[in-house]
């Protein structure tokens, strides 16, 4: 594992946790640096819905198809074994597992071999789990196992930001609100790509460098552009295309919509 | 669940509304009573129904006092859960709203916001006479009868401004409760460009093609994102904004 770029990471994680972050801006950050780090090929952020299911919260690709095959395991699959047994649950090679057929089939199809899924704990409670995808057969090393636990970990600890942490409802809110921002994101999504003649994933990272840029949090410009309340513009120089992101800075008051 | 909204519709003799929710929620979710308010045109505040005085005091007290976990769960988009209003986090977020809520005969409240993404139908709120907080049970039910009042309240907004509404899904059930994939909420955006329209109305022509055509939703939402499907402004329906 690249120590330099595991520091970074770290610094670059606890960077964004500024007073004012957007939950799933910070989460989308999370899970693409998953991917460097623990070189998989996808990583996704699935949390407990009160309601009785899983829901995919974040991901390293806002692609469709990923968040479609992140979602199926609310029905079957490692992410909802994790999520109930509140233990790491590993699939080497899927194609020969047994356990969760429709789901080995659709990541099969997807080009993902391996799977592993972490918990996302909270004292005697879990919330959610980190699901990392690889395309080759074959086990996780401790490392991997390690260092994704600590992000996870990150993640838990980043819904529970706003206000005192002693509070079970506190967390129920955050976790709801976290919830509700990601359908706003996604309807954004929709609209934008609409507009634009873009695909959704073109159009979600158009929505995070255009919130970074106007120094605004996602979900906030997601619902402002949902209402018609403030305008997006098209890709400037390619910027759409842009994997790495900045490191967001602390904002330092609301600005007027231009 | 859907059977005790239904059962509500039934003693009150009419079609089930959004205001058989609050009845029904009270016995499932345990609390003593409920209010529900209806946002029209992105504005809330407009109260349809209350379950007792305590209820409508609440209601009152947060209009009066332009505070309260209502006012909060409509702004951020999420529940605001005051399991104790005597306790000191109640009293520094609504210093005003939260001791004349205790005097009224309330000691905790739970503010649902009725929501889908952007969308707000209004905010259910949930009262006890005795603090402590929702069970996990309690909370996940509570949340999906708020889920039932969204779509209801939507379905009869529709029905006003139109004449006619999608109507009802498989059982009764309004259209698109069960189904959460990104690619409804996905298309819904789509449809305000498509259609010139805002985002309540986007997704209500979405359930409506959906129910008219007797397709999934989600198979609609999947077309229209693949690009597959697109549809047009309709001259004839007049709704909302389009007016």
């Amino acid at each position: 594992m690249n120590g330099h770029l595991l520091s970074a990471t770290f610094v670059e994680l606890t960077d964004t946790m500024v007073a004012d972050f957007d939950i799933i801006d910070f989460l989308h950050v999370l899970t693409s640096r998953s991917v460097e780090l623990l070189n998989v090929s996808a990583a996704g952020l699935l949390l407990a819905d009160p309601r009785g299911e899983l829901r995919v919260v974040a991901a390293s690709s806002e692609a469709a198809r990923l968040l479609e095959l992140f979602q199926l395991q609310s029905d079957q699959g490692p992410c909802l074994d994790c999520f109930r047994s509140g233990r790491p649950v590993a699939a080497t090679d899927l194609s020969a597992d047994p356990r969760w057929s429709q789901f080995a089939a659709a990541a099969g199809q997807a080009g993902f071999f391996a799977v592993q899924a972490l918990p996302m704990r909270l004292r005697d409670q879990v919330i959610g789990a980190l699901n990392l995808f690889r395309d080759t057969v074959g086990p996780f090393d401790t490392e991997v196992e390690h260092v994704g636990q600590a992000l996870a970990d990150v993640a838990t600890i980043s819904l529970l930001h706003d206000r005192s942490m002693r509070r079970t409802d506190t967390l129920n809110e955050q976790l709801q609100t976290a919830l509700n921002s990601r359908v706003v994101i996604e309807q954004a999504k929709g609209k934008l790509a609409e507009r634009l003649g873009i695909d959704v994933n073109q159009a979600f990272t158009l929505l995070r460098d255009q919130a970074r840029n106007r120094n605004q949090r996602l979900s906030d410009l997601a619902r402002a552009f949902v209402e018609g309340t403030q305008d997006m513009t098209g890709p400037v120089g390619g910027s759409a295309g842009t994997s790495r992101s900045r490191t967001r800075q602390p904002r330092t008051g609301p600005r007027p919509a231009p | 669940m859907w059977g005790l909204v239904a059962e509500q519709a039934a003693v009150r003799g009419g079609r089930v509304s959004a205001a058989d929710v609050c009845a029904a929620v009270v016995p499932g979710a345990a609390v003593t009573g409920a209010w529900l308010s209806a946002a029209f045109d992105g504005q809330a505040g407009h109260l349809m129904q209350v379950t007792d005085e305590v209820g409508r005091r609440l209601a009152d007290l947060q209009l009066t006092f332009g505070e309260g976990p209502l006012l909060d769960a409509s702004a951020s988009g999420g529940p605001v859960l005051a399991s104790d209003l005597a306790d000191g986090d109640s009293g520094a977020r609504w210093p005003a709203f939260a001791p004349a809520a205790c005097r009224a005969g309330a000691a905790a409240v739970f503010a649902f916001p009725l929501v889908v993404g952007a969308i707000r139908a209004g905010v259910l709120g949930l009262y006890r006479d005795r603090p402590g907080p929702l069970s996990d049970f309690q909370l996940g039910d509570a949340l999906v009868f708020a889920d039932t009042a969204t779509m209801l309240l939507l379905d009869a907004q529709d029905r006003a401004a139109a004449g006619a509404g999608p109507g009802d899904g498989p059982g009764g059930q309004p259209a698109g409760l069960a189904s959460r994939r990104a690619e409804i909420d996905q298309a819904t955006g789509m449809l305000t460009e498509q259609l010139g329209v805002s985002i309540t109305n986007a997704f209500v022509r979405l359930r409506a093609y959906a129910y008219v055509n007797d397709l999934q939703l989600s198979d609609v939402a999947g077309d229209i994102v693949a690009r597959r499907l697109r549809l047009v402004p309709d001259p004839d329906l007049s709704l909302g904004d389009e007016a």
